[in-house]
């Protein structure tokens, strides 16, 4: 193969969605050179509805409402509402990148094979960072470029996690990954068993109430169902008043789950099961009208599934369903399909991230939005770019308090944000953060921990 | 594009709860544009208005000269003023609400402008450069960076009534001697005193209360009127110190400055140094 191509100290971002395109964005206004690789024709990643990749469906609203989900320096537009439509949210990103000029920067049609470290010469100091050989593959050639720094954000909910149950294969009706699922005409007429009570899950449950024959949705636990509004406003904006006033997390489960019992009422009225955990111990269900339609008598909440036959499934309690369509809404796998599993160092299924940002081995290899937070993405992700921008801007101005830095990251990288909650073991929380816990960990990181001894000391002589 | 070095020193505003459980009330904005004839490769100029005012006062003389100088110009006018939406919510308006509302005006440009703002607006930029990467920030006349009892004074000397009102909730009423000099005509003085609108009690309130900006992510120019009856030309010199620059100050010039019968001074000044800070290509 050919000599790689030399990009000096520039840095890779990989993907042009809701993580890259603030990586880029704030790696430049910190001053440095970035070459953002994007596999499609088109920005926005997952939320570009009808790309190979995106796994959005044509009803996909935004889960956390909007000051929560948006960047903090660029607004959604005052003309969206609370919880705008993928369709929005992907017109943000095409506004966030015209405004920053990000189209100078992004590779489009450039898709990354492999991400590699250059092996160090022999005998250099042990500060000294590799670079990385980024193999791409840009109109039907590959080319290896040499660059000063790696950002992955190739996102986490793109690769299908499906079950697989005995006799799955002799069942007669069609099984599906809710990664495929587009829109609710593939249920219209039919009988549909939904697996999964995720956000998807629910959303899907609720189009199979709407246009299916009959929907039954199998659930392994019961759930806390939350409201997208409480008392007239936005239920985030009214539960992180609570958050925000720092009270104990058990007075906090305490009020939630009573806001839900007398909003919601009894579960077990309704036929679902009781939640087998407290509230905030599963990562947080926001669906209005699930409910409704299971009042309706639209969608049956069965048990899991114990095996299938030829034209029926049989659940756990030994009750069957006769359906014609499954629709697994299991959720994702983490891949880095350019990245060598020892490279990026997976452990039980996510990488070992200091902070799900910095990596405890190589200094210059970042992960960005590798996060499943109780709120919105977007926000959390910008700040995790911040960080990344001013550790490399740090190592440049201040290389002892970055050598620290580092020996902080490799020290504490089991650390997790979770305010103290003990999440239900499940793949689900392999990366769940609860984002008041977490953006204080990163505004620690970044105006502490990432800030020149010199500034420090002068801040705390004029306090 | 070069690095920048004083970025590692600015604190980051990563917790801002208050404006994730209350955020500001969505309205429909007023943004007025002027541009040049032929595009040129400057950034954007959005102009920001003080108290009572509205993006009228920038339409009037700086816009179209900026323009005429080649730069593309906008104004926004804060809820509740100029053509702005929110009038009959002013009483609950809040500062920051109006940071919103340039944050907002901001996303529409189509890249990172200048921001220039006056009196009260002066104030809103500042806390807009505390979050928001702007090419520039100027400061024109603008309320203290620290707090407003300086212009509190100045008003109960030359306006105790008006202070009392305002204490009470109502409108500061502003006329042509706190705004203007003996050297702009009586005919236009009223034009321009008639435009003026009313302001919110709770935002009058918290002009005077204490604050400091974080530091700017921006380069930041601050000028002032030597016979300023609202702003103290001592708290322009401080606003000034605050962001480690020398303010400017025109003799001879009352409050508002773009209105003036010399408004071009100042304004030749601020492009200048625009020019030479932002005017040429990363």
């Amino acid at each position: 193969m050919s000599e790689p191509i030399d990009r000096g100290t520039a840095i890779a971002v990989i993907g042009a969605g809701s993580s890259g395109l603030p990586a880029a964005k704030n790696l430049r206004e910190y001053g440095f050179e970035v070459d953002v690789l994007e596999r499609e024709d088109d920005l926005g990643g997952n939320w570009n509805f009808g790309k190979p990749n995106s796994r959005v469906y044509r009803s996909t609203h935004m889960i956390s409402s909007k000051p929560f989900t948006q960047y903090p320096d660029f607004p959604m537009p005052d003309g969206f509402p609370d919880y705008p439509h993928h369709a929005q949210v992907l017109e943000y990103f095409r506004r966030y990148a015209r405004h920053f000029g990000l189209h100078e920067v992004i590779e489009f049609g450039t898709s990354v094979e492999r991400v590699e470290p250059v092996p160090l010469a022999g005998g250099s100091g042990a500060d000294e960072s590799p670079r990385w050989d980024v193999t791409v593959t840009k109109d039907g050639r590959t080319e290896t470029r040499r660059y000063a720094g790696v950002v992955v954000a190739n996102g986490h909910n793109w690769f299908p996690k499906t079950p697989s149950y005995p006799g799955q294969e002799d069942f007669a009706g069609e099984i599906i990954h809710s990664a495929d699922y587009k829109d609710p005409g593939v249920l219209r007429g039919r009988r549909v068993l939904v697996v999964g009570a995720g956000n998807t899950g629910c959303d899907i449950a609720v189009e199979g109430a709407q246009h299916a024959e009959h929907t039954y949705h199998s659930t392994r636990r019961g759930y806390w169902y939350n409201q997208k509004y409480v008392f007239g406003k936005p239920a985030d904006q009214v539960s992180d008043v609570f958050f925000g006033l720092n009270l104990p997390t058990r007075f906090i489960q305490w009020a939630f789950e009573k806001t839900v019992r007398m909003t919601v009422g009894d579960f077990a009225r309704h036929g679902l099961k009781e939640p087998d955990h407290r509230m905030l111990e599963t990562h947080p269900i926001v669906n209005q009208t699930l409910l409704y339609y299971v009042g309706h008598g639209e969608i049956t909440p069965v048990d899991d599934i114990e095996h299938f036959e030829r034209d029926r499934v049989v659940l756990t309690d030994g009750r069957a369903v006769e359906v014609d369509l499954v629709v697994f809404c299991t959720g994702y796998l983490i891949r880095f399909p350019f990245l060598d599993e020892d490279v990026i160092g997976m452990q039980d299924g996510r990488p070992e991230l200091y902070r799900h940002v910095f990596h405890p081995v190589h200094d210059n290899l970042f992960v960005i939005g590798l996060i499943q937070p109780d709120s919105g993405q977007f926000k959390l992700v910008h700040w995790q770019t911040v960080a990344v921008a001013r550790y490399l801007a740090l190592k440049d101005r201040d290389p002892v308090r970055a050598r620290e830095f580092r020996e902080q990251v490799r020290r504490h990288v089991h650390e997790r944000s979770l305010g103290g909650i003990e999440m239900v073991d499940s793949t689900r929380h392999l990366v769940e953060v609860e984002h008041v816990d977490y953006l204080r960990a990163l505004a620690r990181l970044i105006n502490e921990d990432l800030s020149p001894r010199d500034v420090l000391t002068t801040a705390g002589a004029a306090r | 594009m070069t690095r920048p070095t004083t970025r590692l020193e600015q604190p980051e505003p990563v917790l801002t709860p208050i404006e994730w459980s209350f955020p500001a009330p969505p309205v429909e904005r007023e943004l007025l544009e002027v541009l040049p004839e032929q595009p040129t490769g400057k950034p954007p100029i959005l102009f920001v208005h003080g108290l009572s005012h509205g993006a009228w006062c920038w339409r009037e003389h700086w816009m179209p000269a900026a323009a005429a100088d080649g730069w593309r110009t906008y104004a926004v006018s804060l809820r509740g003023h100029g053509a702005s939406a929110g009038r009959e919510h002013l009483d609950r308006t809040l500062l920051r609400h109006y940071v919103h509302d340039v944050l907002q005006a901001i996303t529409e440009l189509p890249e990172p402008p200048v921001l220039v703002g006056h009196s009260m607006g002066g104030l809103v930029v500042q806390h807009v450069l505390e979050r928001y990467a702007a090419r520039a920030g100027v400061l024109v006349a603008p309320a203290s960076a620290f707090h407003g009892l300086g212009s509190l004074g100045l008003l109960l000397r030359h306006r105790p009534r008006q202070v009392l009102r305002a204490l009470a909730g109502r409108t500061l009423e502003l006329d042509r001697e706190l705004l203007f000099s003996d050297d702009l005509d009586e005919a236009t003085a009223q034009r321009y005193v008639d435009r003026l609108g009313p302001e919110g009690a709770l935002v009058q309130h918290q002009l005077v209360l204490p604050r400091r900006p974080r530091p700017s992510k921006a380069p930041v120019l601050v000028i002032g009127a030597g016979d300023d009856r609202m702003v103290p030309v001592i708290d322009v010199v401080r606003t000034a110190r605050h962001y480690g620059t020398r303010a400017h100050v025109f003799r001879g010039m009352a409050h508002d400055m773009m209105l003036e019968p010399d408004w071009k001074a100042p304004l030749e000044l601020v492009l200048r140094w625009l020019e030479d800070t932002v005017g040429r290509d990363r």
